[in-house]
């Protein structure tokens, strides 16, 4: 059904920015606010990136493999293995789970939409420009050097002229704004738009973890970005907040960017965690071991996240007090995160388990998480880390959580809600390659630098000499590392295979995994207007428990086929946020005024105004019609012209008068 | 068979606040840590003031108060615009309104004042951490307040304009949360860089 | 069929993982190794991460052994349609898995803790060291200070007490100055006082002790302890730029006896040169090279014509086995001069390791002729006394 786009704003409007009409093609997706495709657009470019972001590292290991390396110079390596880093981290983990959190969340929460549509898609938009901006430093030959994580004063002007690190800065603080507007509006759509009964205990696991993710976007962001601010103030005016000759001192920069970072790292993870807190129990036939103790692991890493920064400065000089402190808190993050491996275990433990697709990947994830959280232990152990920090075995347990925890947790998610997303199924046979050569890969390229690190090889070196014992698992890991890349590969020719088979097959149905959470009470693919009418959530995993009681004896019984439970898609008239130019107008403005920042300022002019008409446009902007429903996160982003009229329905938006159900 | 849940108009949210009024209050939550960061890099920063002047040698805790003051009445101005629109007043949300721009931009120009004095006595931005700290984090408080005094503008107009009904108070009700908590990093700024004893050369 | 390889990620990885733990012990030539411990400070640290590593070993065994037990367990043999028993939690269960952790948690910490006060205190006693013919009493410390991309070593025998060592690139004249390679008597805990000339740095010789950062604008305290005669290596493990890779070092550690004639050595003037090539290397050196590099005597403490406002002391080069930032041998393995890498280095520094030259950090390329490389080569084979044999030896690394 075309959304209803009839554009006479009462009170006149401004002629020229009537709302746009198109509901297929380009433009379709340039002006949709739609959660769904916005998640799409999310995990489609965020896909692009770990292309890009994988080719990097098989530059990094193709230049690894053999002592004394020529396959890249030494700047070309610098440069390599920041942008991969930098890549990785937020270009493609974060709006990975930033795909999952848009898409699914609303239906998770029963909800249509999220709170402020536009401002959904401006998220998307200003990442795009992010990371377009960053990568351009490539395109200028100019790609940033001084690592992710951009001590000072290295990546001062100094120490670094030219212009990469000034892409770093501007390029992060674009994609900055793009993940706090979306933590503010994610945040206020589990707060506020929850369908009726849904109390935060009765949340979807996964539900949770987001929230407690944009919680910590919301405070991580504004830190990292004050660094990144200071670091252009010294390196474009001439301040003085890093450079040590006038008295300034470096570790400012290391003690903001890991505030941001670690509380950063758990960004990354929480939603991989919720995503196989949902599959798990689905595969296993069994309710989640412990929802409460769950929940509140996920909130206590939140919080806990915060006093453990300084464990990255180990060795950075602030002082055995401070050492020791940070030493004992790191100790005690390990107990929260135990407790969620144990706990999916239990999960498992008496279950009757499935091992389809996404199963084998929440698997993974629950046994290479272990390894990484364990070795994160061996960390926390100040003195042992004194030889252990900067070294590949910090490399190995960080691949080993980032990797083996978040990004299988999102192959298990791709898997698992693919046919909600799509309608069809991604193929399990081509699924099992992928997990497989994946999984096998990864340990190869990953476990042996454990050996590496202890053995005393150090991290960011663009290559090393040989007699120092590191040449065999060198290699060793540069294989496995092309394994990756052909798992990754499997991957996609699975999504293309699955969708050219899906044109002739019969529609994958309601229900496909006989799953527990809200999204599957739609059907599949989610109608653009995901529920016909508003749920009503009694219990956690809802959804579930219409479709299965309980006999006499306790035995699980199916009370309700998936068509008597779930709803058909077919309702009809339901008002939708229409769709808009304006957040991309706005996000285009900004990399224009990084442009002028760094070149001409004349690009600022351009890109202010791009801004400012961004703004007014959207600002004054047409309300979206006007006799349509009008209800909760309508009107939420623009003032409106008019009141509503009185015979408007003034409710959620799922209903008009004349189709709620009665009795 | 769709779902039987009742029809229940007039659903509020799930927090009782409207969206756009939580998502200031989740938008000033981040501000808290924007501006906690600038905050801790002065306190780090207030003695290493290399050659140049000394905070203790410089600051005119007058001057200072007198610009505090003015930005604290502008406060309570902001409230006395929202409870006259709650009222129906449209004319005197306007004064109000107008007023409370008036004491930001005159807040806005102590601190020029204030700013151009220093670099004429040589505290210039760059001329040691603690002059790069002072200014970045008043410059970010007066560029908050700046954009406040155009959001009070722009309200203004809509009022001119005849579309800032009694029925819109929550937008000036928002704009006011915004405004509020400018002044209150205001109160903590100038407590931590003015009123704190500081350094002297 | 799918059970049997839905268990081999579990055995496939406690393979791996077995197999990676044993492989670790069996490490030959491996000259950087954390495990291997050389001296009591490393030792007392490896006391404490060997338990570490083997809790959590055994962690991984117990719950990779778990887990591969639940998949085998109770895998779907589509026995049965029954569902299981839809078990919620256990609290006491999960109350007993928060507990056990937090109580192992805080085992571990106090074992962290009294190990991390102990390696960050001092506990060194004077020695005795001729200097100038008179026996000092020296407390031992040594200011070590890093730069693009090589580092420092200054010997003050009146001790490091009062010093100003608030800039880095204005030190107070020292004693000794040498470059590459920290010399110290065996059997005596030597402080470190760690700085930087410009940006972060690190300074690790694993075989002694753990690493500290040298940051530019702050002095870290930090200790180094050698057991045994040797050559011990490092590598600058804080992410510095261009040639963070060809930033090394090595400690270099004497019987009491043989360290008192090495400082003899040190504390000589440079010896005048004989021969027309070394007297017209010398030559070069005063007109080009001493822009930078200092040989006592000549151009002593004048700053470098680089950033760091620092360049290696050469008064006695020939006495260091290794050179350029500690990653070329200075000898070959017969104890002859490894003319060919010093030549290459003289021809053009930048082929052999990056560097900014209009930048002023690291070596430019000089524009030497041959004839010139030769004279200068002679020239520097009159600064200093070769090593021992066996110090020459011992740096070979393969």
């Amino acid at each position: 059904m075309s959304d209803v786009t009839e554009l006479e704003a009462p009170g006149g409007s401004i002629g020229v920015y009537t709302r746009p009409k198109a509901n297929t093609g380009w433009r379709d997706w340039i002006t949709t606010v739609d959660h769904k495709k916005i998640g799409i657009l999310y995990g489609a470019t965020a896909m692009f990136f770990f292309v890009i972001g994988g080719i990097e590292a098989l530059l990094i290991r193709l230049q690894l493999a053999t002592p004394d390396g020529t396959v890249l110079g030494a700047e070309t390596y610098n440069r390599v293995f920041t942008m991969h880093g930098v890549t990785m981290v937020f270009l493609v983990i974060m709006p990975l789970a930033a795909a999952f959190a848009n898409y699914l969340l609303p239906l998770q929460i029963g909800a249509r939409d999220v709170a402020f549509p536009r401002m959904n898609a401006l998220s998307f938009w200003v990442f795009l420009a992010g990371g377009l901006f960053l990568n351009m430093s490539w395109i200028v030959g100019d790609a940033p050097d001084g690592g992710w994580f951009a001590y000072a004063p290295n990546t001062g002007m100094i120490f670094s002229p030219g212009k990469g690190m000034d892409y770093y800065a501007i390029g992060l603080q674009i994609t900055g704004i793009a993940s706090l507007v979306s933590a503010m509006n994610l945040i206020v759509t589990v707060l506020n738009m929850r369908a009726p009964g849904m109390t935060l205990f009765k949340m979807p696991v996964f539900t949770w973890m987001i929230l407690v993710v944009q919680f910590l976007l919301l405070f991580a962001v504004p830190v990292i970005t004050v660094a990144l601010f200071l670091l252009l103030f010294d390196r474009n005016f001439g301040a003085n907040f890093f450079n040590p000759e006038m008295g300034a001192d470096p570790l400012l920069w290391q003690h903001l960017f890991w505030i941001f970072g670690h509380p950063e790292v758990y960004i990354l993870i929480l939603p991989s965690f919720g995503i196989i807190s949902e599959v798990i129990p689905t595969f296993s036939r069994k309710p989640l071991f412990g929802y409460p103790f769950m929940v509140f692991s996920g909130i206590a890493i939140g919080f806990m996240g915060w006093g453990v920064w300084a464990h990255h400065m180990f060795v950075s000089g602030i002082g055995p007090i401070s050492v020791a402190a940070f030493s004992v808190s790191t100790m005690f993050i390990a107990v929260p995160t135990g407790v969620k491996i144990l706990n999916w275990l239990a999960t498992m433990w008496g279950g009757r388990i499935r091992f389809n697709t996404p199963m084998l990947f929440a698997s993974g994830v629950v046994s290479m998480f272990t390894i990484g959280g364990l070795s994160g232990v061996t960390h926390s152990v100040a003195p042992a880390d004194t030889q252990q920090t900067d070294t590949y075995y910090i490399v190995a347990h960080f691949h080993y959580v980032i990797f083996g925890g978040a990004l299988l947790g999102i192959f298990a998610g791709f898997y698992f809600w693919w046919p909600k997303v799509f309608g069809h199924l991604l193929d399990e046979k081509w699924g099992k390659w992928n997990f497989w050569l994946m999984i096998v890969g990864f340990n190869m390229t990953f476990g042996p630098m454990h050996i590496l690190g202890l053995q005393g090889m150090s991290r960011r070196i663009a290559s090393y000499s040989p007699g120092f014992g590191f040449e065999f698992w060198n290699m060793f890991a540069s294989i496995g590392a092309f394994i990756i890349a052909l798992g990754v590969a499997v991957f996609l020719i699975n999504v293309i295979i699955s969708a050219r088979r899906a044109r002739t097959a019969p529609p994958v149905g309601l229900d496909p995994w006989d799953a527990r959470g809200p999204e599957w009470f739609t059907p599949n693919p989610t109608p653009v207007h995901n529920f016909d009418s508003e749920i009503q959530i009694d219990s956690l995993d809802e959804f579930w428990h219409r479709k299965y009681g309980e006999d006499e004896d306790g035995r699980v019984v199916r009370v309700a086929t998936a068509e008597e439970v779930c709803q058909d898609g077919s309702a009809t008239d339901i008002h939708l946020p229409s769709p808009s130019y304006w957040p991309v107008v706005l996000a285009a403005g900004l990399p224009f005024i990084g442009f002028g920042l760094m070149y001409t300022l004349w690009f600022c002019v351009l890109g202010g105004a791009l801004v400012l008409m961004g703004i007014y446009g959207w600002i004054f902007e047409p309300v979206d019609d006007p006799d349509g429903p009008h209800g909760h996160g309508h009107h939420a982003d623009e003032p409106t012209e008019d009141v509503p009229p009185e015979d408007s329905v003034d409710d959620e938006p799922l209903e008009t008068a004349e189709e709620a159900p009665v009795g | 068979m769709a779902d039987t849940a009742a029809v229940s108009h007039g659903h509020g949210t799930g927090t009782g606040l409207s969206d756009n009024k939580l998502l200031m209050w989740v938008f000033l939550g981040s501000e808290c840590l924007l501006f906690g960061g600038l905050i801790s890099t002065y306190l780090i920063y207030r003695s290493r003031f290399a050659d140049g002047p000394a905070p203790g040698d410089i600051f005119d805790i007058p001057f200072t108060s007198v610009s505090s003051f003015v930005l604290l009445m502008s406060s309570l101005t902001m409230v006395l615009a929202l409870s006259a629109l709650q009222r129906g007043d449209i004319r005197n949300n306007r004064i109000w309104l107008l007023t409370t721009a008036l004491l930001g931009s005159l807040f806005i120009g102590g601190q020029v004042y204030e700013f151009t004095t220093f670099v004429r006595e040589g505290l210039g931005y760059t001329t040691s951490p603690f002059s790069s700290a002072f200014f970045t984090l008043t410059g970010f408080h007066g560029v908050h307040v700046s954009l406040g005094i155009l959001m009070l503008m722009s309200l203004l107009i809509s009022s001119l304009r005849g579309t800032l009904t009694k029925e819109r108070s929550e937008t000036v009700e928002i704009v006011g949360l915004y405004w509020h908590f400018v002044d209150v990093v205001w109160i903590f700024i100038f407590t931590v860089i003015y009123l704190v004893p500081s350094p002297t050369s | 069929m799918s059970l049997r390889r839905s268990l081999s990620p579990g055995r496939l990885v406690a393979l791996t993982a077995g197999g990676l733990l044993a492989l670790t012990g069996c490490a030959a030539d491996a000259p950087l190794d954390t495990l291997e411990p050389q001296g009591p400070i490393s030792r007392s640290i490896d006391s404490l991460s060997d338990p570490i590593f083997l809790i959590a070993g055994i962690v991984f065994v117990i719950i990779f052994g778990a887990t591969a037990i639940i998949w085998w367990k109770f895998r779907d043999d589509h026995s049965t349609d029954e569902f299981p028993h839809q078990l919620h939690g256990h609290f006491r269960a999960e109350i007993g898995w928060t507990i056990g952790p937090a109580v192992l948690m805080a085992v571990i910490a106090v074992f962290t803790l009294l190990s991390h006060f102990e390696l960050n205190s001092e506990d060194r006693t004077d020695i005795v060291v001729a200097v100038d013919g008179e026996r000092t009493p020296w407390d031992p410390e040594i200011l070590v200070v890093g730069q693009q991309w090589w580092w420092e070593f200054r010997y003050y025998f009146d001790g490091l007490d009062g010093l100003d060592l608030s800039d880095a690139r204005h030190l107070p004249p020292a004693d000794i100055v040498a470059a590459n390679q920290l010399v110290i008597p065996t059997g005596s805990e030597i402080g470190l006082k760690i700085t930087s000339r410009d940006v972060i740095h690190s300074y690790w010789i694993p075989a002694l002790n753990g690493k500290r950062d040298a940051v530019p604008g702050r002095v870290a305290p930090w200790k180094i302890e050698a057991e045994k005669p040797g050559v011990y290596f490092g590598q600058c493990t804080e992410f510095c730029g261009l040639s963070h890779s060809r930033m090394r070092m090595q400690t270099v550690a004497m019987d009491p006896a043989d360290f008192q004639l090495w400082v003899d050595q040190q504390m000589q003037p440079a010896v005048e040169p004989i021969g027309a090539a070394a007297l017209r290397g010398r030559e070069i050196f005063e007109g080009q090279c001493a822009r930078c590099h200092v040989v006592n005597g000549i151009n002593d403490g004048g700053g470098a014509d680089l950033v760091s406002n620092a360049a290696p002391n050469l008064t006695h080069i020939m006495s260091r086995t290794t050179f350029a930032g500690g990653i070329f041998d200075l000898y070959e393995a017969d104890g002859s001069l490894n003319r060919t890498q010093l030549e290459a280095w003289l021809r053009n520094a930048p082929a052999e390791k990056p560097a900014y030259a209009e930048g002023r950090r690291g070596m430019p390329a000089m524009g030497l002729s041959e004839g010139q490389i030769d004279d200068v080569v002679a020239y520097l084979q009159t600064l200093g006394t070769a090593p021992a044999m066996d110090v020459i030896a011992a740096t070979e690394v393969d």
